[in-house]
């Protein structure tokens, strides 16, 4: 839905005289903060036992993003239920990792870290995620009618309420798009999405062609994980545009119990996640 | 609530028994234009060497009253001869008067009393601004259309978002809490093209008022301003055709007299045909607009005008075939003036307009719909007591239906779920008496009370939420959040949900140094019941709006002012100098990471607010001679802090108060014309504001492969400096006088020196390099313009 507003904001780019350049702008700096990439996924019909978590810390936002590594701190998931354990361990180079996760679907549990004396906190549930029923191609569908995109169909669970990420990523490319929606309009019918590429010159961008290769990731997820996705993709995708709401602050579930108002940057998610590619016909 | 009504009735026939005189006799009628018979409003009427003197009222109507004598009667407006006529007043009588404009007379007159555009010395009446279309027209814009709303953002105390935003906002105000009438009819959007042309077409409209502050007591629903814009009546003594040809659009309006010159009739019509030449130049994309006018009014008798007025206008957009979107405004008004006797004068209106927009989307195969539609009835009077007392009165009420969206699918294979969201009604009502007051020779006073009344009707399910709280406060999280409902309840249709009722005070005084100079000052509360919910940073068409009701309070504005007004010069010159401090309760501001589209449940994502803004506001003009302008400065604040009350938690921006949108410090606007000789004639307009507050980020990081960006506090950085020029000259061609087609070259420059003003910086990550990057968007560099505009 949120897209409405992005298309407004191309229809007053592309109608009017609007030109857009990269311009130097001075921005506030904020004291660097702890950053949590946690993200617990399952890939279906695997153990799920390998499990990465990233630490890193928050730079100035015209800086480059090297050396913020975090090295040093203690990570550790704990199973809400049965207490059981899992201690990542530190590779020294901001990744702490286990081999020994055991993931249960609908089972909460609690991510402690220690950095520098202060103790986050995070508390999430493992949600589970339907299956990919189909992925195909189209040229008429999409923004645009004459360009190829990718489309991933799958069947809503009518009983309850569903939220869900999907990450694309063409191989090659630098960065992946991410992709937030839920059943809200569309609860238990088959649900599309696609992901098409628009012909952009300025970043040398070109629409999706016969032998492209793209990875796609289907996540189920939590409702507050997906609320807080889509903030995080709405923006990464438009902020400051005179149709995008108003930039705001980004909580994620990690909580400094130390030192409250230091909160770290990031989320602990439990994910269940389909995996697959698809090669353009 | 009766027995506030009774009171106030009472009190109103004390007045009016009070007020009798019996020596005093009465001259009434009606100011016309000789040349079209069109009623003039806001002109002076006054007899000469006395302090008698009145202001005709929008219907043209005066009404005079004095002791018995003789007198010399002057009738003075702003670019017209100043007449005088002798009259014995020994009985009442009534004069319908005609005044010709004064460039189509000799220079013979020498303009002496008060005007329209220049500054009144004598009535209370402050933060008010009257311009005429005449005036309008010579301001130079943007694509050489004649635009209302981007004039009026010439004045101190009014800006907007930026190129490309819809509305505009007054002494630090949202676009929402302005009260827009076209002839009495609420316009709920003023944008054509998102924000780039205003919905009023210039031809058919005859004056524009705009009360920033001191909104008299016959008005009221918002709590920033009223724009009135009211149309032309049609030329009532010859058929008439005027129209122009832009690059953009083309307009057309026919005016005469019909029903044997007991009536008169305008029609207009406006269409814009860029996307044409989009669609030849093989641009997928289009957006066009069109809107016309219509009105016609029938003397029945002397006492007795029926006027019809209509507007209809819609926008259309085509995004590649992909996604259309339409919005437009829709009204019409029946009045009856009815004249009860030369001291009394009334008006009735009934008055629909309509508000929609759709959007449809081929992609996701399915539409939505939204409106807003309102009836109104006002019945409003004028008594004209004597010479020293003027009372206004009336009532009217309301009705809303709001239909925030209903969505469908387009397509048997769409995956969208048909959706209704929850209809709302509700009834609006205000009873009204205001008083002007001649206190003393220096000392006029306006005083008067507003009792306003909103009634949310059922009809609908509201979500019944525990504790009663739609959001809470998640306190380790630290974020707000959704409410926990706990069920529904049902409302039955016509029962009510929730009513309100407000006193509104308003009282201003006006103290006369002398002829020349006077202090003013004044004080006014205004109520507002509807809200429009926007969370972005431009209003947009998409925007809902809704009801106070169980969980949305209306929002209560109290203002403060000061003025001081001189005139210069023998009158060329004026000086109006004006503070404000105002405060709106119950302003609602948005919780971190809303999401307003497709809501049924609005109330899970708003807390209730407060706002303040001040001000010093200068305006200098020169309204004579062949080089007329002004200069409009503003340095002012506006903020808002919202706090978390009983959701809890320390509330949006932890609490602290932030620069509203609309916060300019400094707003200095420069217009000018100049008359080089009947042929040639120049305009000059040069703008230069603070940047909008923004907010930008304060950090980054690496999550998901991606560089977030972290946002610092709300509206806490400003965009850069806007400030631009702009151009224009009038060409006239020789005119034969007998040669009934004049037409007028109008060429325009727009932001001459091609300064590239950011309507928005947004930050974000290139895509090839993954860099971060800031993206400034300009809307409009140098645009030149020609029309070519014709009236035979």
């Amino acid at each position: 839905m949120k897209s409405i507003y992005k298309l407004l904001s191309l229809v007053i780019v592309g109608i009017t005289f609007a030109c857009t350049d990269v311009v130097d702008v001075d921005v506030p700096e904020a004291a660097p903060r702890l950053v949590v990439e946690a993200s617990i996924d399952w890939e279906k019909g695997t153990s799920g036992s390998d499990q990465v978590i990233k630490l890193s810390t928050s730079v100035p936002y015209f800086d480059q993003l090297i050396n913020n590594e975090v090295v040093g701190a203690s990570v550790k998931i704990t199973n809400d239920t049965n207490g059981q354990e899992f201690v990542f361990t530190d590779q020294g180079n901001g990744n702490y990792t286990t081999s020994g996760f055991v993931p249960v679907l609908g089972q909460s549990y609690t991510l402690e870290i220690v950095h520098n004396g202060e103790v986050f906190i995070a508390r999430e549930t493992l949600t589970s995620v339907t299956d990919i029923a189909e992925v195909n191609q189209s040229v008429e569908d999409g923004f645009n009618d004459e360009a190829l995109e990718v489309n991933v169909l799958f069947d809503d669970p009518a009983d309850e309420e569903n939220y869900y990420l999907f990450r694309f990523q063409e191989q090659g490319d630098i960065l992946p798009e991410l992709l937030d929606i839920s059943d809200e309009f569309t609860n238990g019918n088959q649900m599309k999405v696609f992901y098409e590429k628009e012909e952009d010159e300025d970043i040398n961008q070109t629409e999706f062609e016969s032998g492209d290769i793209v990875d796609i990731e289907f996540f189920g997820v939590s409702e507050q994980y997906y609320n807080y996705m889509q903030l995080l993709i709405e923006q990464y995708g438009s902020s400051g545009d005179p149709f995008s709401a108003v930039p705001v602050p980004l909580k994620g579930n990690c909580i400094n119990t130390t030192n409250p108002d230091m909160y770290a940057y990031g989320y602990f998610r439990l994910t269940q996640v389909v995996k697959t590619t698809y090669t353009f016909q | 609530m009766k027995k506030t009504k009774e009171k106030l009735l009472v009190l109103f026939l004390l007045l009016v028994t009070i007020a009798q005189a019996q020596n005093n006799v009465t001259v009434s009628g009606i100011l016309k234009d000789a040349a079209n018979g069109e009623t003039l409003f806001g002109a002076s009427i006054f007899l000469k060497g006395t302090t008698i003197g009145t202001v005709s009222n929008e219907y043209g109507f005066y009404s005079l009253t004095a002791p018995k004598g003789n007198y010399t009667l002057i009738v003075s407006y702003l670019g017209y001869a100043e007449m005088s006529r002798d009259i014995v007043l020994d009985t009442n009588q009534k004069i319908d008067l005609e005044i010709q404009e004064s460039s189509t007379q000799l220079e013979e007159v020498v303009i002496t009393a008060e005007e329209s555009e220049r500054v009144n010395i004598r009535s209370p009446q402050m933060s008010v601004s009257k311009i005429k279309v005449e005036t309008i027209k010579q301001i130079p814009v943007v694509l050489g259309e004649v635009d209302i709303v981007k004039s009026i953002q010439l004045l101190p105390g009014v800006v907007n978002n930026g190129e490309g935003s819809s509305g505009f906002n007054v002494r630090g105000g949202a676009v929402d809490q302005n009260l827009v009438l076209l002839d009495e009819a609420i316009i709920y959007n003023t944008s054509h093209l998102l924000g780039f042309f205003s919905i009023f077409n210039a031809d058919a409209i005859k004056d524009v008022k705009l009360y920033k502050g001191g909104i008299p007591a016959r008005f009221g629903g918002r709590v920033s301003s009223v724009l009135d814009v009211r149309q032309k009546d049609g030329n009532s003594k010859e058929f008439k055709l005027t129209g122009g040809l832009g690059l953009i659009s083309s307009r057309l309006a026919a005016e005469g007299p019909m029903f044997n010159d007991k009536g008169s009739f305008l029609i207009a019509g406006r269409g814009s045909y860029a996307h044409l030449f989009l669609k030849a130049a093989g641009e997928d994309n289009s957006a066009y607009f069109y809107d016309t006018n219509l009105k016609t009014n029938y003397k029945i008798d002397e006492n007795n005008r029926m006027y019809l007025s209509g507007y209809f206008g819609r926008d259309e957009f085509d995004f590649g075939g992909n996604f259309k979107s339409g919005y437009g405004n829709r009204s019409g008004n029946l009045r009856w003036n009815h004249i009860f006797n030369d001291r009394l004068f009334s008006n009735l209106s009934l008055i629909y307009s309509k508000y929609d927009y759709e959007l449809e989307f081929d992609s996701f195969e399915f539409d939505w719909v939204s409106s807003i539609t309102n009836y109104n009835i006002k019945y409003d009077l004028s008594y004209y007591v004597n010479d020293k007392l003027k009372l206004d009165f009336g009532v009217n009420g309301i009705y809303y239906h709001f239909d925030p969206g209903e969505i469908n699918p387009t397509s048997e294979t769409s995956a969208i779920n048909p959706l209704k969201l929850e209809q709302k009604r509700a009834y609006e009502s205000g009873l009204y008496l205001s008083a002007e007051h001649k206190l003393t020779d220096k000392l006029t006073a306006n005083y008067g009370l507003r009792y306003s009344i909103f009634n949310r009707l059922g009809g609908q399910y509201l979500v019944d939420y525990q504790n009663d709280l739609p959001v809470v406060y998640n306190s380790t999280l630290g974020i707000y959040e959704e409410g926990i409902e706990i069920g529904e309840t049902y409302y039955k249709k016509g029962k009510s949900v929730k009513n309100f009722g407000t006193f509104e005070p308003r009282i201003s005084f006006a103290y006369q140094l002398n002829d020349d100079t006077s202090f003013k000052a004044g004080y006014s509360r205004t109520a507002q019941y509807i809200h429009l919910l926007s969370n972005t940073t431009s209003v947009t068409p998409l925007d809902v709006w809704t009801p106070s009701g169980k969980f949305i309070k209306p929002q209560i504005s109290d203002q403060y002012a000061v003025g001081y007004f001189r005139n210069f010069s023998d009158r060329k010159y004026s000086l109006e100098v004006e503070a404000y401090y105002k405060t709106v309760d119950n302003r609602i501001d948005y919780v971190d990471g809303s999401n307003l589209i497709g809501q049924n449940t609005i109330e899970t994502e708003i807390l209730n607010g407060e706002a303040r803004a001040y001000g010093l506001e200068l305006l200098f003009r020169k309204s004579k001679g062949d080089f007329k302008g002004w200069i409009a400065y503003t340095i002012s604040k506006a903020e808002q802090r919202t706090l978390g009350g009983a959701s809890g938690g320390p509330g949006i921006n932890n609490g602290n108060w932030y620069n509203s949108a609309f916060d300019r410090t400094h707003d200095i606007s420069m217009t000018g014309s100049y008359k080089l000789n009947d042929k040639w004639t120049f305009g000059a307009n040069a703008i230069f504001q603070t940047g909008r507050p923004v907010t930008y980020p304060n950090a980054q990081y690496a999550y998901e492969d991606l560089t977030i960006a972290n946002y610092s506090e709300r509206n806490s950085s400003r965009l850069p400096a806007y400030h631009r020029l702009d151009l224009s000259a009038t060409y006239r061609p020789n005119r034969k006088p007998n040669n009934k087609w004049k037409g007028e070259w109008v060429f325009g420059l727009y932001n001459v020196y091609n300064r590239k003003n950011a309507a928005s910086i947004s930050f974000g990550q290139n895509r090839e390099t993954g860099i971060n990057e800031a993206t400034r968007t300009a809307i409009f560099g140098l645009v030149p313009s020609v029309t070519y505009n014709f009236k035979f």
